[in-house]
């Protein structure tokens, strides 16, 4: 058993999703338990990928490879889960994500979208041009723990600020946390929108994400 | 292609060429030896008056008919071997002059001691992009037989190349029997030559007895040459361009010629120095707008005249800031682009300073200029069309959401096309990120980084016998330090 998911970690290290789909599928087959394969198989894969581009030591193709090739294997084992009705378990916290309305910028988001997921969050992802009254009513909608907007311009990135006021407006921006961040956002921005965080980057992001939901545990 | 910077036709490279030999036939060269004036009559040169040797055209020709179009620059380690004119990229090798160290962190100069030029050659040893190291140092706790000292500082720190120049005939015959054991016996070393030496012919065309003397040692023992040609434009060298080149040309020729009289066939290196005087301030700079023509013309040169051609560029700032990158820059990019083979590095300040942190500049300076001489390869998988296809044909929402950063046609290329060093010192995090690493400039960087290179690199120590042969020969030669 510790063979197969000695070599799952392994194909998530080397970016090989075709190998990760066809293990996990055979670890289930050989009666490991999927929350196994994804506990003590894919996750301390993933987290080890992460810790590399953290130290600079890969560059950030190799872990949305790998990322990839990582949530390929997470889908086998959830999949399998839901069939044999067991939990998969909470999520360790719910976040609504898009980019601003009128920015169209994916990237950014999208890397954090796949590493917050990789990591065992949930992640509602309302995509790109959204209308600041679309991140309050999801997060009212799922209970959401954190608002994450990004914006790429500086013309769109007033639309932070209203985020944070149409979420006093609705009376739950005690209850939710606030993230932003994108190329047109610094820490000076985010003092001035008024949010809990800014990241300057993805990585930051899911870092700071992590560490806040611990902390509320 | 390849891109090339090409400034002289062939026909003005064959008038500059032809302009040396009216030079060497007609005004000949001030010869101070002589017993080499004697070789030079005995094989069809004229002897004037006050020691000028007039230079038949057909002498000088078959000379350098007879001179090796290649040479190899041999190192300890024989995979590190520079085999010169040869090679994809032009070979980089930074120099320790004098008696001068930069520290870049204070901005202070200081006198040079023994373990400042042993961490410079470990530094060198350790970065893939120097191709090996060019010692002349004249420490004063030395005191004499500078070039055994530095070549044994050169090879106890690194396998690489380690060139030397002689200012003292004496500390010839040590060195050889230094080389000769790190080789395996002398008729190894021939096959194998593991030591250069450079010297220098006095501009206006002529070799003074000491230059004769390092010739003639030179050939007898065998010892790679290096003949080193430097006349600062306007004061011992013509003003214009084309001019100092020509006469530099005839004085490396009239070293060629001796040398290929003395030792028929031996290989000769041409190390021409591009310098002006500055009429302002009546220093030489190796660093101006002249030079840095001058640094463009030297791979044509080379490949016109057939001998490999080493060429030092040598930024004149004081300090390691924006004009001694400008400089660097200006300098070295030319001259790789110019086809040059080999380029010596010196490190700043008109004393020819050298300093650890300018090594990690320049190291990415030449990451940089191989990529430009390596070109766009244009082919199908970089053309890439599938990729783009693949990537476009992602659509949410009616929008295009696909990116190359997750596929794997990036991974294969990055670093083939980009060239990306992990462990770069240049810094290209946000500023964000910059300030909670600490803010620090380039050179506290560089600095932290030579330090973690010191700690960590430690060159290949030399074999216990070679150690015993060290204490024979400096037994032998009376050498202290």
């Amino acid at each position: 058993m510790a063979d197969i998911l000695k070599s799952i970690r392994e194909a998530v290290l080397n970016y090989d999703e075709d190998s990760v789909k066809r293990l996990v599928t055979e670890a289930i087959e050989n009666g490991i338990n999927p929350l196994k394969v994804l506990n003590e198989g894919l996750t301390p894969a993933i987290r080890e990928v992460g810790d590399k581009f953290g130290k600079e030591e890969i560059f950030l193709t190799e872990l949305l490879l790998a990322a990839n090739a990582c949530m390929a294997g997470v889908e086998i084992a959830k999949r399998k889960l839901l069939e044999e009705k067991q939990k998969v378990g909470k999520p360790k916290g719910k976040i609504v994500l898009g980019t601003v309305e009128g920015d169209v910028h994916n990237i950014g988001k999208d890397i954090f979208k796949v590493l917050l997921e990789i990591s065992g969050y949930q992640v509602y992802d309302l995509g790109i041009d959204v209308p600041a009254g679309d991140f309050v009513k999801k997060a009212i909608e799922v209970n959401a723990d954190f608002v994450a907007s990004s914006a790429l311009l500086t013309t769109t990135r007033p639309q932070q600020k209203l985020i944070e006021q149409k979420l006093k407006e609705a009376g739950i921006r005690g209850k939710v946390k606030t993230i932003i961040g994108g190329g047109a956002t610094d820490k000076n921005w985010a003092k001035e929108v008024g949010c809990n965080f800014y990241a300057t980057d993805a990585i930051e992001g899911v870092k700071i994400i992590i560490k806040v939901c611990e902390k509320q545990k | 292609m390849k891109p090339k910077l090409e400034i002289l036709s062939n026909d003005e490279l064959d008038t500059i060429f032809t302009t040396a030999l009216y030079l060497l036939k007609n005004v000949g060269v001030s010869i101070e030896d002589k017993e080499i004036k004697k070789l030079l009559a005995d094989n069809g040169c004229d002897v004037g008056s006050n020691n000028i040797v007039y230079f038949p055209e057909w002498l000088v020709k078959d000379c350098l008919k007879s001179t090796p179009k290649e040479v190899t620059l041999c190192g300890r380690d024989p995979k590190k071997d520079l085999m010169i004119r040869r090679q994809r990229y032009p070979y980089i090798i930074p120099h320790v002059l004098n008696v001068n160290y930069y520290e870049a962190l204070t901005n202070t100069f200081r006198t040079t001691t023994k373990e400042d030029v042993q961490d410079f050659v470990r530094v060198c040893d350790f970065l893939d992009t120097m191709d090996g190291v060019w010692i002349l140092t004249m420490l004063p706790e030395f005191k004499e037989m500078y070039m055994f000292h530095d070549f044994e500082m050169g090879v106890r720190n690194t396998t690489k190349p380690v060139c030397t120049t002689t200012l003292e005939p004496q500390s010839i015959d040590p060195t050889y029997e230094l080389a000769a054991a790190i080789a395996g016996g002398k008729d190894e070393l021939k096959k194998r030559p593991l030591l250069t030496i450079c010297f220098c012919a006095v501009s206006p065309l002529s070799w003074s007895k000491e230059g004769c003397e390092v010739l003639k040692a030179s050939a007898r023992w065998g010892i790679q040459p290096a003949v080193t040609t430097e006349a600062p434009m306007g004061d011992t060298g013509p003003v214009t361009f084309a001019g100092d080149i020509a006469q530099k040309m005839a004085e490396f020729l009239s070293g060629d010629v001796i040398l290929q009289l003395l030792n028929k066939g031996m290989p000769v290196i041409w190390i021409n120095v591009h310098e002006s005087f500055d009429q302002r301030t009546g220093m030489v700079n190796l660093a101006s707008h002249g030079d840095f023509i001058q640094a463009c013309a030297m791979g044509q040169i080379e490949k016109h005249i057939g001998v490999p051609i080493i060429s030092p560029i040598s930024p004149d700032s004081h300090m390691l800031d924006m004009q001694e990158s400008y400089e660097l820059a200006f300098t070295l990019l030319p001259q790789m682009l110019g086809g040059n083979n080999v380029i010596v590095v010196h490190g700043l300040d008109t004393t020819r300073a050298f300093n650890n942190e300018l090594l990690l500049l320049l190291d990415d300076m030449v990451i940089a200029a191989r990529r430009i001489i390596d070109g766009i390869d244009v082919n199908p998988d970089t053309l890439a069309a599938d990729v783009i296809k693949n990537v476009c044909s992602k659509i949410k929402d009616a929008r295009r959401i696909g990116h190359f950063l997750d596929q794997r046609h990036t991974l294969n290329w990055y670093e083939k096309e980009h060239r990306p060093r992990k462990d770069s010192v240049f810094e290209k995090h946000s500023r964000e990120k910059w300030m909670e690493l600490g803010s620090k400039s380039f050179i506290q960087r560089a600095h932290e980084r030579v330090k973690e290179i010191l700690k960590s690199h430690k060159p290949e120590p030399l074999p216990k016998e070679i150690e015993t042969e060290i204490s024979k020969i400096r037994k032998k030669y009376k050498i202290k330090g």
